[in-house]
């Protein structure tokens, strides 16, 4: 006779509904810039689905033949917004592509030329709340510039909680990275050398060349000890001249 | 009632560091009992000889193993009339812990100390069943590994000198506590020198 | 100190029934394989150890000498692969000096298939036994459970199905001892590249008739991380202190 929790009771097969498909997703808002970044993977238990996956998308109004012209590698405006999402990937798409007719609809209807971050995080916040019982399996982080032309960054939860923020990071690494952003990003547990311990490190926006750098080194980091992180990194800037994207190779083992 | 994982109820951190002739060892000073914390001067390194310990995971282990090598240890020294390398202790944690193989001690510790022969700064860590994990630059255990895998990854760089070792080690502990709910509460440092040792307790949140 | 002890056993039963236990132990996610030449054998591995999707150790030994010409690569649980082949490699060392004989393939994968058989499977060791003895160069698997396989190419582990894949299409009869050290390379790094459980570098042991065994520890390393940004060094005096103690003072040995 099985006294154990297994063996005596039938085993019940369940359908389910979402996988973790890996990735990590990171933000950081600068004074009057922002980037989004993420590495390229997608995988699911020990297997590699695409080694190029997008995670992000830059939902931006239609580019004018005047600024393709003069931005030939701009690929948004500065009124674009940075959307990106990280975890179960099919429902990551199913939001991006929810939340980018709501957009077009929105620009539409109000006769506007764009969405402001504050309106878009709303939106986002119903398009998962609607799905509180059935969630969208995905950390979402917005990026863009506000209305006084501010870095701007919003993180939501699953089901729609959110928050104005510095910086966040999301998905597979990021109890990895957070703590390293507190500490480059918001110099946390810095004093200022020499004052006995008593003056803390001021806190200053940084440069973007500054912000890059910390970027690649969270991501080359985290590809050092994550499994499901690597392959390729993403990072969207957005600023007053536009949107534009850079990648960089990860390592792919 | 229902509790979670025995190696995440009294929670804490250790991590490991080598240096330019040097090697460090760092600890927090939490004691919990869940989200309740009990002692803010719960050390969890231990001195062997010349040999620190860090012991992780849930506390009665922690303090038994510590023990047991303790005695261990003392035998060694009776047995062979001189001091312990970190390597041999290495080896005499993993037959200790696999000699445990169905039924562990839920502590996964670390070691760290200099070779007194090659001057080689040495640190390993284990699993709870004695897998020795020997890098040659970090070792981090406890309830928050991933912060400390990421801090750590991302600050380190060979050949430090001991006083910038020191605060890279520190800074790794620091903001990998920070976001953890159960580690944290206070740090102590340990400094290994060829012929010195320094123990210094940094100034931490206290939440 | 020999055996196991089982202490904490009924204690840590009772633990269960009352809380969710899972201890994590470190594991080599892994790929493995080992392939016969005209006149030898060769087991090669990955690097990689992981604990969940954590990388536990980025340059981990997964080959096991068991004796000088016999090796082990091993898969599953790291603790036991490890315990398990120091194991019957000490037996193997004993036999060899009662016998005054050399230890044979056949005899070490014996004891390994009897060793596992009797804990049944809970020693979760996957293993690829290879060795050349005075009858010749051999090439074996042992699942945890104590089935065992011969085969000219073996491989085990998460990523043996990417390294089968790549020795079902390249491997040919008779192959010098170079095409079968680059065809195993392929191989791991077929696991490295396409399974997430392993990655780092590629670890080769030959074993040649006649010659003695050679380790080729990270005989390929595609993985070497590039250099940061910026260095993090902090200046002196950044961190916090309360206060410090000079806890030992060693003397300077100065005897000759």
């Amino acid at each position: 006779m099985m006294t154990g929790q297994h063996g005596s009771q039938p085993i019940q097969h369940q359908f389910n509904p979402y996988s973790d498909n890996g990735g990590t997703l990171l933000g950081i808002a600068g004074e009057d810039f922002a980037i989004l970044a993420s590495d390229t993977r997608q995988s699911v238990d020990y297997s590699i689905n695409t080694r190029l996956s997008h995670k992000i998308k830059a939902i931006s109004p239609s580019l004018t033949a005047e600024f393709k012209a003069q931005n030939p590698k701009m690929i948004g405006t500065k009124n674009s917004i940075l959307f990106g999402t990280n975890g179960f990937s099919a429902d990551g798409d199913a939001l991006t592509r929810q939340f980018e007719e709501n957009w077009k609809w929105y620009v539409h209807d109000q006769n506007k030329s764009a969405m402001s971050m504050q309106s878009a995080a709303r939106n986002v916040q119903h398009l998962l709340y609607g799905k509180r019982f059935f969630p969208y399996y995905v950390h979402t982080i917005i990026c863009g510039l506000d209305e006084e032309g501010k870095g701007c960054l919003y993180s939501f939860d699953p089901v729609g909680s959110y928050e104005r923020e510095q910086c966040r990071v999301g998905g597979a690494g990021a109890s990895l990275i957070m703590p390293f952003l507190d500490n480059q990003v918001n110099f946390k547990n810095q004093y200022i050398p020499g004052t006995n311990s008593t003056e803390r490190r001021k806190v200053d926006y940084l440069s973007l060349d500054e912000c890059l750098k910390l970027v690649k080194d969270a991501f080359t980091s985290v590809t050092e000890r994550h499994i499901t992180v690597g392959d390729g990194l993403e990072i969207f800037i957005i600023d007053k001249n536009g949107v534009r994207c850079e990648y960089h190779d990860l390592k792919k083992d | 009632m229902s509790q979670q994982d025995p190696s995440t109820i009294n929670g804490g951190i250790v991590v490991a560091m080598t240096g330019k002739d040097c090697v460090a060892i760092a600890c927090d000073l939490r004691l919990g009992s869940q989200s309740l914390g009990v002692a803010n001067n719960f050390e969890k390194i231990y001195q062997y000889g010349k040999v620190f310990i860090g012991f992780t995971g849930l506390a009665t282990d922690a303090l038994t193993l510590s023990s047991d090598l303790k005695y261990k240890h003392n035998l060694y020294k009776l047995k062979e009339n001189r001091g312990i390398q970190p390597e041999v202790f290495a080896n005499l944690i993993s037959s200790t812990l696999y000699e445990k193989r169905f039924g562990p001690y839920f502590s996964t510790p670390v070691v760290a100390g200099l070779n007194e022969k090659t001057g080689e700064p040495y640190v390993a860590g284990f699993d709870c069943i004695g897998c020795i994990d020997a890098a040659r630059d970090f070792i981090v255990a406890g309830t928050a590994s991933d912060q400390l895998f990421g801090m750590c990854e991302a600050l380190y760089e060979p050949n430090l000198e001991p006083e910038d070792l020191f605060e890279t080690i520190s800074q790794a502990l620091l903001n990998a506590a920070d976001r953890d709910a159960i580690s944290g509460w206070g740090a102590a440092v340990y400094m290994i020198t060829k012929d010195k040792v320094t123990k210094t307790y940094l100034k931490t949140r206290q939440d | 100190m020999t055996g196991l002890s089982f202490d904490n056993h009924q204690r840590n039963q009772h633990l269960q029934s009352q809380h969710n236990v899972s201890f994590k132990t470190t594991s080599t996610g892994t790929t493995i394989v080992g392939i016969k030449f005209d006149n030898g054998v060769v087991i090669a591995a990955d690097t990689r150890s992981t604990q969940g999707p954590i990388v536990a150790d980025k340059n981990c030994e997964k080959l096991h000498r068991m004796a000088p010409k016999i090796w082990c690569a091993g898969a599953g649980t790291a603790a036991d692969t490890e315990a398990v082949t120091q194991l019957i490699g000490s037996k193997l060392e004993l036999q060899q000096l009662y016998t005054k004989r050399e230890p044979r393939v056949v005899s070490s994968l014996q004891m390994l298939k009897q060793h596992l058989f009797k804990h049944q499977g809970h020693l979760g060791a996957y293993l690829i036994v290879a060795g050349v003895d005075p009858t010749g160069a051999h090439l074996f698997s042992v699942q945890a459970h104590g089935s065992t396989d011969v085969g000219y190419y073996q491989s085990l582990g998460s990523g043996s199905l990417a390294a089968m894949a790549v020795l079902e299409s390249e491997y040919k009869m008779n192959m010098t001892k170079d095409e079968a050290i680059k065809l195993a390379s392929d191989a791991i790094e077929a696991g490295i590249w396409n399974d997430l459980g392993s990655g780092s570098n590629v670890d080769v042991c030959v074993m040649e008739i006649g010659k003695d065994a050679q380790l080729l520890r990270n005989y390929r390393t595609p993985n070497v991380r590039e250099v940061k940004e910026k260095s993090y060094k902090f200046a002196r005096g950044t961190t916090g202190i309360l206060r410090t103690e000079v806890i030992a003072e060693y003397e300077i040995d100065t005897s000759v």
